[in-house]
């Protein structure tokens, strides 16, 4: 059974078709790249993934569980984790709490939320083994506001990876990052795979997400054009073309300058 | 004496604005109505005392009741909306709720609600220093209140909530649920102060709840500091204090807030005593040293 | 009965567009900087001295009407420069309670200065009285309606005729885009609030006349109806602020008048502001 089942994902925005019928699944244990030019709808879709968009057509199943439409705190709690592709950390708190803001997705939905405390060792040690395992551990007492935007990224997936999340949405977690932080964070996707974590991974920076995925889905203006390997897309008429239709800033963006 | 009702007073003041505090300062909610949760509280309390004869105690709860079921209802109504119109709804009700003070003879109308019985205690009725020590146990309340909240999960949340209401869902954070939460808390301490006003005074009207009493209150949280306890209360003491040690400052009373207001947000948004501001950071580094 | 429901009617559309003149100013800054201008009051109140001293020295009505929107929009410049524009980066909360300083010491300012006494502005009209039959329309609503039909024709005509309109129009859609595509962000800020400020001083001005009485907090009522007017409409919407101007003048004056309910005025915009927006969270025109 798929980790995650999308069928005929539609949205629409004022006139413009964000997503039209896109249907795809992922495995546990598998890492999907969500491709595309700008605008084909990957965010959209990461949106409607995460509960932060209510599709106008189709259906999202998770482990089993239909969860189209359902809010986004839910679905954090159900298992999906997602970054954002604009970084919004919690400028006030520290990187540290940042974290254990997530980790305390277990208590926000019953009243002990009043009662206990966050303040303890347990969540304190969990918040920075996660900040080790992103390579954080040393900003963990900074305020998240004064962080680069590289070690905010990475921010972003410790906060995500701290729901335990079976299925993890990455939206651009390469971008901005210099090449040994985009090694690390490749490794560190990479690893989580051997957890059995599920990923989608939205990505610009193509040499290196097409060295991590297994399988590719490609959306152009909303529609899902291809489907299949690394090898098989890079070969794909139809993504060339969708890609050759974007301006020489945007293939200099992809190609990740 | 005199003294005792400025520091009663200041007090009272200390409640709300640790009261808003909870709201805007932790929960990052804007609310330009507090003066009307005051106001609930304390026509409660009165009627409750004056009109069907309860007693203090029972009252006061009641008073923090109504101020937090009132809160509750605002903070639902604040998960539609973005913090531009939610400044606009706080201070509709606070025109909302005078009016009916005002023109619904129940609550007394343009006359207001008069000889509120003083609390019982041991049988006779508080005396000034009695009254004081009973708003200083208020005040030691709403200052464990937040501190409470804010190492508990609930906190966390509201101040995740402040910084990124999407960070925040996407952590597992029900936003909708935590900003009734932070209303009916920040409502129900304001019922409190409601209750100890009208007892103090004795006699209250729906003028004494208006939008620039609201503004007030806000002044005084964020001179001291928005966001940290200490600068509530100490934004309430200052401007609570300033009136009555240059008398001829009463008059300009609302120039001066405004004129505080203008240059705090131009120039120390953190206000006196806040995370950032100048002093504090000098006085940690004292204590650090 | 239905004579006075037409006098009502009358009544309503007075006060309405008295309150769309105000209200414009509001939604127009609110769309380019997403600010809720509350010391816009303050400029409202200015425009009823400042017409007021003029026609005091001057006895003539047009000077009069010239001095209010010149005094409001160098008011309403000054505020930009000093107030708003220095604010840009930060939290909306500070700007907010920035403008709400401003305003309550601007009516205090006001207060010091003229007096709390209310002023009185009688200006003989030379406007006919129009009467078809049970309909009454008097001098002073005559003046009301035209020359808010005046201006606002105009606004509409520099909105959409000219290149400071289109500006306005782009700034209010998306800031960046506009800066991007060359136009003088600051340029088009300042305009839009000299506009809107003059509007506002002109409404102070009408609506002195109106009720034959300028006094420091005038821009009370008007400031805080403004808001629930500009919510109600659509923020930044400048037809759904005409619109919700004059709906909320009718409702008002039609309740007064038909329902012996005790709400005071201004409460009743607040209620319909929140009826509306619980419905309809974006406003009546607005976009959401």
């Amino acid at each position: 059974m798929p980790l995650l089942d999308v069928a005929g994902l539609t949205k629409r925005f004022a006139g413009v078709t964000a997503l039209d019928d896109v249907s795809f699944t992922v495995a546990p244990g598998e890492i999907l790249g969500l491709f595309g030019p700008n605008g084909a709808g990957k965010t959209t879709c990461f949106h409607c993934l995460s509960g932060f968009t209510l599709p106008d057509a189709g259906r999202i199943v998770f482990d089993g569980r239909p969860i189209t439409g359902r809010a986004p705190h839910t679905l954090a709690r159900l298992g999906i984790g997602r970054t954002f592709q604009i970084v919004k950390p919690f400028r006030g708190l520290s990187a540290l709490d940042n974290v254990r803001v997530a980790l305390g997705h277990t208590e926000y939905g019953g009243f002990g939320a009043i009662f206990r405390s966050w303040r303890t060792a347990a969540p304190r040690r969990a918040a920075q083994a996660l900040l080790d395992r992103v390579g954080l551990a040393a900003a963990a007492d900074r305020k998240a506001g004064l962080l680069p935007l590289g070690m905010l990224k990475r921010l972003e997936v410790a906060r995500a990876l701290a729901l335990s999340p079976r299925l993890v949405l990455l939206d651009e977690p390469l971008g901005g990052l210099g090449p040994e932080e985009m090694a690390a964070i490749a490794a560190l996707i990479t690893g989580l795979r051997a957890e059995g974590l599920g990923i989608i991974l939205v990505e610009h920076q193509m040499r290196v997400a097409m060295s991590i995925v297994e399988r590719v889905v490609v959306l152009d203006h909303g529609v899902l054009i291809a489907e299949g390997t690394p090898e098989a897309i890079r070969r794909d008429r139809r993504v060339i073309e969708a890609y050759l239709g974007e301006t020489p800033e945007e293939d200099a963006h992809a190609a990740g300058h | 004496m005199y003294l005792y009702t400025v520091a009663t007073l200041v007090g009272i003041y200390c409640i709300l604005t640790l009261g808003l505090n909870t709201i805007t300062g932790i929960a990052g909610q804007i609310s330009l109505g507090h003066a009307a949760f005051l106001g609930i509280g304390a026509y409660t309390a009165a009627i409750l005392t004056v009109t069907y004869g309860w007693d203090f105690w029972p009252a006061l709860v009641a008073a923090c009741l109504a101020a937090g079921v009132a809160g509750a209802l605002v903070g639902a109504a604040a998960i539609r909306v973005r913090e531009d119109f939610l400044a606009i709804t706080t201070m509709g009700i606070n025109f909302v709720v005078v009016g009916v003070f005002l023109y619904f003879p129940f609550f007394g109308g343009s006359f207001g609600i008069g000889g509120i019985p003083s609390p019982r205690w041991f049988g006779g009725p508080l005396a000034k220093p009695g009254f004081l020590v009973l708003t200083l146990a208020g005040l030691v309340l709403a200052l464990a209140v937040n501190l409470w909240l804010l190492r508990s999960w609930a906190g966390l949340a509201l101040m995740a909530t402040r910084e990124d209401e999407d960070s925040a869902r996407a952590a597992g954070v029900d936003v909708r649920r935590f900003k009734i939460l932070a209303f009916s808390i920040g409502t129900a301490l304001a019922g409190l102060a409601g209750s100890l006003y009208a007892h103090y005074l004795t006699f209250i009207s729906a003028g004494d709840f208006g939008f620039p009493f609201s503004i007030t209150i806000l002044c005084m949280l964020v001179l001291g500091g928005i966001g940290t306890n200490r600068g509530a209360i100490l934004g309430a003491v200052v401007l609570g204090v300033l009136p009555e040690l240059f008398r001829p400052l009463a008059d300009y009373r609302m120039l001066t807030y405004g004129a505080i207001l203008l240059a705090l947000m131009r120039w120390a948004p953190h206000g006196l005593v806040g995370d950032e501001s100048w002093l504090w950071r000098i006085l940690r580094r004292r204590a650090a040293a | 009965m239905t004579a006075t429901l037409v006098q009502q009617l009358i009544n309503g559309l007075t006060v309405g567009s008295l309150y769309a003149l105000m209200a414009l100013g509001l939604t127009m800054v609110y769309g380019v900087l997403r600010v809720l201008h509350i010391a816009h009051a303050a400029v409202f109140t200015l425009g009823g001295y400042g017409g007021l001293a003029v026609y005091q020295a001057t006895g003539s009505f047009w000077l009069a009407l010239a001095g209010a929107m010149l005094a409001a929009v160098a008011a309403g410049l000054a505020m930009e420069r000093w107030v708003y524009w220095p604010l840009l980066g930060k939290p909306p909360i500070a700007t907010l309670i920035a403008s709400i300083g401003l305003f309550i010491g601007l009516e205090e300012l006001y207060r010091i200065v003229a007096g709390p006494e209310p002023y009185a502005f009688a200006v003989p009209l030379r406007l006919p009285e129009i009467r078809r039959g049970p309909l009454l329309v008097t001098p002073p609503q005559l003046l009301v309606m035209a020359l808010t039909a005046g201006l606002l024709i105009a606004l509409w005509l520099m909105l959409t005729r000219t290149a400071l309109g289109l500006a306005l129009r782009a700034a209010s859609q998306d800031q960046e885009m506009a800066a991007a595509c060359g136009m003088r962000v600051r340029g088009v800020v300042m305009a839009n609030f000299a506009i809107g400020s003059a509007l506002a001083g002109a409404a102070g001005m009408l609506v002195g006349i109106y009720y034959n009485s300028v006094s420091p907090t005038m821009g009370d009522v008007a400031g805080y109806k403004g808001l629930a007017i500009i919510v109600l409409g659509g923020l930044g919407s400048i037809p759904g602020t005409v619109l919700g101007a004059l709906v909320i003048g009718l409702v008002e004056t039609l309740v007064i008048g038909f329902v012996e309910f005790p709400l005071p005025r201004d409460a009743w915009a607040f209620l319909a502001m929140i009826a509306v927006f619980l419905a309809r969270p974006q406003g009546l025109l607005g976009v959401k």
